[in-house]
C-alpha cells in the first residue's frame, strides 16, 4: 500500500512561494472548516494544508510540490459531494480549494460556455439572466445554488435538461486537465492550439472518459467547455400520480420513447413518492400518516414533466400529448393517473432554478445521504421496490427520487437515508444496509453511480476485475505515485477495503 | 438551549451545501435594478473580507462541530476565527434546514473562552468594563453619568414604561436618546428612565462572555419587573432583551419589549398617529440586523417552536416573518415626501452593515469594509441619504462615508457612497411629529 508522507514546513514554505502567503493555511480551525460528512460520503479525514490555487499554472506547480514529497491531494470548489470533497486517505495532505479559480467565459455563436472549477450554479444563472437570457447553462437541477458546474459535469451528474441531453458529461466539449504530474494539456479540438473548443472527439483519440467521474483520481480538470442550450421562455410543470412505481415510470417512457417532438419538450422528467414530502420536516413536527398528504392531493406516486417551449400554443400541444398518453395508459394499465391540480405557486417553485429543494432532508432528523443509482429505465420500478422495502427493515423512512436521464434511457434512481447523525453506531448500519443493497442490486445489473469507495466501488469492481485492472493501469501511468484523492475508485485498493483486491494474482 | 452541546443536533442538521454563503439562495431568478444587483449574491461580510471557508458560516458550522466531536483544541488561533463573524444573522436567514447558525457561533465562542481561552484583547478590555460596577458599559464611563443626558425625572416608581437607553444612547449618542425620549412624551407615554440600568450585555454575550453577561441580565431584570412595558432605541439592546433574555434566564420577561419604531409603527397601523411635515429626500433604507432581521428570524421560530406541523405552519410563521420586515417601510411610507428606494439585498437577505457581533471593537478593517460595501449598494440607488436605527450601524456608516470620503480626495477618483448621508430614523421622526 501506498505510504504517503506528512506535509512539512519545508512543503508549506514551497506552497507559499507559488500562491502567496495570503492563499495558504495551516490553522486548524481554518482545515477543519472544510469538513463535510453527509449529502454522498460520510468518510473524511482532516487535511493538512490547504492551498487556493489562482490558475492553472500554480495548480499545477502544487502538483509537482506534492510528487516530489509524497503527499496525497485533494482538490474541490463546491464540496458538495460531502466527505468525498475532502481526503479520504491519511495522513490527509493537500486539500486544493479551487474556488479562487471562477472565471466564466460565453460564446453564443459556437454554443459553449467555459468554466473553471469555481463557478457555482447561481453565479451561473445569474449572468446568463442579466447578459445571455436566450441560452442556459446546463446547471444541476436541486443541487444548492453554491455547487459548481464543473464539479457536477466532471461528477456526470444531473442538469436541468438531462431528461433530453443526457448526463452533464454528455455536454462536455473539451477539458483542460493538469495530470498529477504536472503536466497540463487540452482534449477536443481545443486540444489544437488556437481551435475553438467545438468538436469533441478531436485530434485523436478523446481521453475525457478517464477524467469524468473520476472524482479528480486522474487528473485535475481546471477547465471544462460545456455546451449552453436554448433558453425558451414559456415553461411549465405538468404532474401526473399513479398508484405504484409502474404507474409513473411506464407513462414517461411512453412519452419520452419517440425522442423528437413532445419529449424534445419534456426537459426535465421526474418524480418520487409521498415520504419525499414528509421527509423535509423534523420527524416529530410533521403528520407521518398518508391520510393527511392525500388530503392535500399529494398521491402516493407521482411524475413531474417540465415543459419548455417556444410559444404558449406549444405548451399547450405538449400539455395536451402528455395528457393523451396517461389516459390511453390509464385505460391499457387498468390504473388511475390522475393529473396532480399544481398551484400557480408550486409551479414556479419546480421552475426555480437553481434551487434548494434537495437540502432540507436534514430537518427530518439531522442528517441524510443521497446514495444514486443507474437502472434500464423499465427497470427502476423494481429497484425502487425493493430499495423501499429495505429502507423500511432499516428503520430509514423509504424517501425516494426518480429522475429520467436521456429520454427515459436510464433512470436515476436517488434513496434519501435520513437518519440521525448523532445516533451511536449509525454510520456502522448505513454501511450495513449499503453492502445488503449494492450486493443485490449489481447482481441484478443495476450499476451505482458515484460510489461510495468504501462499499459500492469495492463491491462493484470486486464483480468488474477486468474493468478494474484496466483502470489501475491508466491510474498508474498517469499518477505514478498515487498522490491524488482516490475519489470513489478505490484506487489504491488497500486504502478503503479489506476486501480481496481484483488485482490478486497481478503482482499486487 | 444556551450550550453548543444544546445545539448539537441543530448543528448536526448542517449539509455544508454553503447556501448560507449568499444573499438571495432560493430566489436565483430575483431582477434587480442593475446587472450587479440581481440574483443570489454573495451576503457574508467574514467571508468577503477573508475569502477562507471558516470564516463563512458554512465553515464555523463544521468547526462548531468538530468542537463537539473533540476534533479540535480550545486556542486564540481558534477564537480569531470564530469572533470575526457580525452575527448578522443573513445565514440564517437562507438555510433550509432552520439552523439557529447565529446561536451556533456565539456557543462556540462561549465554548472556547469557558475551556479557558482568554477572550481577544479587545474583546475583554469591554468584558471588563461592562462588569466593573463602576462603570457597568463598554465605554468606560463613570456609571454615576448615564442618565446625565436626560433632563426629565428619572428612577419614577409610578410610570408603567421605561425608556431602556442603552450605553451607546447614555454615552455616545446622546441626541439619539433625547429624540427617543421626545417622540415618547409627543406619543403621550408616560415613561421613566431608570439611573441604575446597565449595560444590556449584548456585545459581551456575543463575544462569548456569558457569566458577565448573566451578572448585567439578572441586574436589568430585577431593576426593570415591575413595568409594563420597556422602549428601546437601540436595535441590539433591543434584541437582546427580546430574544436572549428569555433563552438565558429560562422565564418569560416579565414586561413586554417594543422598538420606538415598533411604537410609532403600533400608532400608524392603529390611525392614531398622522406623520403631516414634509420630509422631502430620496432615502434608501437599511435594516439593522438586530431589530429587523434577527427578531423576524424570532417570531418565526417561536411559531415553529409551537407547531406540530411545519409543513402547514412554516407559511404562517414566514408570513410573520416578513410582517415584521415590513415594520419601517410602513413607517417610511407615513412620512410625507419621503422618497424610498430600496435596495437590493433587503430584509432577511439584508447585508450587515459590518459593526455587530464584536467586529468593530476587534476587527476595524472588516467592519470598515463590510460598511462600504454596503454604502455602494446604497448609493446605487441614486438615494441621498442612508436612513436606519441603530446606533452600530449609524457609526460604522459614518465611518464609512469617511473613508469613502478620504479615498476620494487621495485617489481623485469618485467613490460611490461617499456623498450619502447617514441618517438615523428616530432623528427624523421626533422633527416631524408634532
Amino acid at each position: 500500500m501506498t505510504r504517503y508522507n506528512h506535509v512539512t514546513d519545508d512543503v508549506v514554505k514551497k506552497l507559499v512561494s507559488i500562491c502567496g502567503e495570503q492563499y495558504v493555511t495551516t490553522s486548524e480551525p481554518l482545515r477543519h472548516s472544510y469538513m463535510a460528512r453527509g449529502i454522498m460520503g460520510l468518510e473524511a479525514v482532516l487535511p493538512e494544508v490547504i492551498v487556493r490555487p489562482a490558475d492553472v499554472e500554480e495548480v499545477s506547480q502544487i502538483l509537482v510540490i506534492a510528487n516530489e514529497h509524497l503527499i496525497p491531494v485533494t482538490p474541490a470548489a463546491g464540496g458538495l459531494s460531502g466527505g468525498f470533497a475532502l481526503p479520504a486517505i491519511e495522513p490527509g495532505g493537500i486539500y486544493m480549494d479551487m474556488t479562487r479559480m471562477n472565471r466564466l467565459t460565453v460564446d453564443t455563436e459556437n454554443r459553449v460556455m467555459i468554466v473553471e472549477p469555481g463557478v457555482k450554479s447561481g453565479d451561473a444563472w445569474r449572468i446568463f439572466k442579466v447578459k445571455y437570457p436566450e441560452w442556459a447553462p446546463p446547471i444541476p437541477d436541486g443541487a444548492p445554488p453554491a455547487a459548481t458546474i464543473l464539479g457536477d459535469a466532471i461528477e456526470r451528474g444531473f442538469s436541468l435538461v438531462t431528461g433530453v441531453y443526457g448526463p452533464q458529461a454528455d455536454m462536455i466539449m473539451g477539458l483542460e486537465v493538469v495530470l498529477p504530474t504536472g503536466d497540463i494539456f487540452r482534449t477536443g479540438s481545443w486540444a489544437l492550439d488556437g481551435a475553438k473548443p467545438f468538436y469533441r472527439w478531436g485530434l485523436g483519440p478523446n481521453p475525457d472518459g478517464l477524467f469524468l467521474g473520476s472524482q479528480g483520481s486522474m487528473g485535475i480538470i481546471t477547465k471544462a467547455a460545456i455546451k449552453i442550450v436554448p433558453h425558451p421562455h414559456h415553461k411549465t410543470v405538468v404532474a401526473y400520480g399513479g398508484q405504484n412505481w409502474d404507474d409513473i415510470i411506464k407513462p414517461a417512457w411512453e412519452i419520452s420513447k419517440h425522442e423528437l417532438g413532445v419529449a424534445e419538450n419534456t426537459v426535465m422528467v421526474q418524480g418520487g413518492n409521498w415520504p419525499l414530502v414528509m421527509t423535509r420536516w423534523p420527524k416529530s413536527n410533521v403528520p407521518t400518516d398518508y391520510e393527511f398528504y392525500k388530503k392535500l392531493g399529494i398521491s402516493e406516486y407521482w411524475m413531474n414533466y417540465e415543459i419548455w417551449a417556444w410559444s404558449d400554443e406549444e405548451l399547450e400541444y405538449v400539455k395536451k400529448k402528455i395528457d393523451e398518453t396517461y389516459k390511453w395508459y390509464e385505460e391499457e394499465a387498468g390504473t388511475k393517473c390522475p393529473q396532480w391540480k399544481l398551484h400557480p405557486k408550486q409551479v414556479a417553485s419546480r421552475l426555480k432554478k437553481p434551487n434548494k429543494i434537495a437540502i432540507p432532508y436534514s430537518l427530518w432528523q439531522a442528517g441524510f445521504l443521497f446514495i444514486t443509482w443507474y437502472t434500464p429505465w423499465l427497470e427502476s420500478p423494481a429497484m425502487m421496490e425493493e430499495y423501499c422495502a429495505k429502507m423500511e427493515e432499516y428503520g430509514f423512512p423509504p424517501t425516494m427520487w426518480v429522475a429520467s436521464i436521456d429520454h427515459a434511457r436510464q433512470a436515476i434512481v436517488m434513496p434519501i437515508l435520513c437518519f440521525d447523525s448523532t445516533e451511536p453506531g449509525i454510520y456502522d448500519k448505513i454501511r450495513e444496509f449499503n453492502t445488503e443493497t449494492t450486493r443485490s442490486f449489481l447482481k441484478k445489473g443495476w450499476l451505482n453511480y458515484r460510489p461510495d469507495p468504501f462499499v459500492h466501488a469495492p463491491e462493484t469492481f470486486s464483480r468488474a476485475p477486468n474493468f478494474y485492472r484496466m483502470l489501475v493501469k491508466f491510474r498508474k501511468v498517469l499518477d505514478p505515485n498515487l498522490i491524488l484523492h482516490p475519489g470513489r475508485l478505490a484506487i489504491p485498493w488497500e486504502a478503503v477495503t479489506d476486501m480481496p483486491s481484483p488485482l490478486q494474482g497481478d503482482g499486487e | 438551549m444556551t450550550s453548543l452541546e444544546d445545539l448539537r443536533r441543530i448543528n448536526a442538521r448542517c449539509i455544508h451545501c454553503r447556501a448560507c454563503q449568499y444573499a438571495y439562495s432560493g430566489e436565483p431568478d430575483r431582477q434587480g435594478e442593475t446587472e450587479e444587483y440581481t440574483g443570489m449574491l454573495q451576503g457574508c461580510p467574514a467571508g468577503i473580507y477573508y475569502g477562507w471557508e471558516g470564516y463563512y458560516n458554512s465553515g464555523k458550522q463544521w468547526i462548531a462541530r468538530a468542537w463537539l466531536n473533540g476534533e479540535i483544541e480550545p486556542s486564540q488561533e481558534l477564537l480569531k476565527v470564530v469572533e470575526a463573524c457580525t452575527t448578522c444573522g443573513m445565514c440564517e436567514t437562507q438555510c433550509p434546514n432552520y439552523i439557529n447558525t447565529v446561536e451556533v457561533t456565539e456557543a462556540l465562542r462561549a465554548a472556547v473562552i469557558e475551556a479557558g481561552v482568554e477572550p481577544l484583547p479587545r474583546h475583554k478590555i469591554i468584558g471588563d468594563r461592562v462588569h466593573d460596577e463602576e462603570l457597568r458599559n463598554p465605554y468606560n464611563e463613570p456609571r454615576n453619568q448615564r442618565t446625565a443626558w436626560y433632563d426629565g425625572e428619572v428612577d419614577r416608581k409610578d410610570a408603567k414604561v421605561a425608556y431602556f437607553v442603552g450605553c451607546t444612547g447614555s454615552y455616545r449618542q446622546q441626541d439619539i436618546a433625547k429624540h427617543t425620549a421626545s417622540i415618547l412624551k409627543k406619543l403621550g407615554i408616560d415613561f421613566t428612565v431608570m439611573t441604575q440600568e446597565v449595560c444590556c450585555g449584548s456585545p459581551i454575550l456575543r463575544t462569548g462572555q456569558r457569566d458577565k453577561f448573566r451578572e448585567v441580565m439578572e441586574e436589568n431584570l430585577e431593576l426593570f419587573k415591575d413595568f409594563d412595558l420597556l422602549v428601546f432605541s437601540c436595535a441590539g439592546c433591543y434584541k437582546t432583551f427580546r430574544n436572549d433574555y428569555p433563552r438565558f434566564s429560562g422565564k418569560p420577561l416579565p414586561f413586554k419589549v417594543r422598538h420606538t419604531v415598533e411604537l410609532v409603527y403600533d400608532l400608524i397601523k392603529e390611525g392614531k398617529l398622522e406623520i403631516k411635515k414634509e420630509y422631502p429626500k430620496k432615502v434608501t433604507w437599511h435594516d439593522p440586523c438586530h431589530s429587523i432581521r434577527h427578531v423576524g428570524l424570532a417570531i418565526e421560530k417561536e411559531i415553529l417552536a409551537q407547531s406540530d406541523n411545519w409543513l402547514i405552519d412554516s407559511r404562517k410563521a414566514e408570513k410573520a416573518k416578513e410582517e415584521h420586515f415590513e415594520i419601517p417601510r410602513v413607517v417610511l411610507r407615513a412620512i410625507p415626501g419621503l422618497d424610498l428606494h430600496e435596495m437590493y439585498r433587503i430584509k432577511g437577505d439584508s447585508f450587515c452593515c459590518g459593526a455587530g457581533g464584536g467586529v468593530k471593537t476587534q476587527f476595524p478593517d472588516m467592519a470598515l469594509a463590510a460598511a462600504k460595501e454596503r454604502l455602494r449598494e446604497a448609493a446605487s440607488t441614486g438615494a441621498e441619504v442612508l436612513m436606519t436605527s441603530c446606533p452600530f450601524c449609524v457609526t460604522n456608516f459614518t465611518d464609512g462615508v469617511k473613508a469613502l470620503r478620504e479615498e476620494q480626495e487621495a485617489t481623485g477618483e469618485k467613490k460611490p457612497g461617499a456623498d450619502l448621508e447617514v441618517v438615523e430614523l428616530l432623528q427624523v421622526l421626533d422633527e416631524l411629529i408634532e
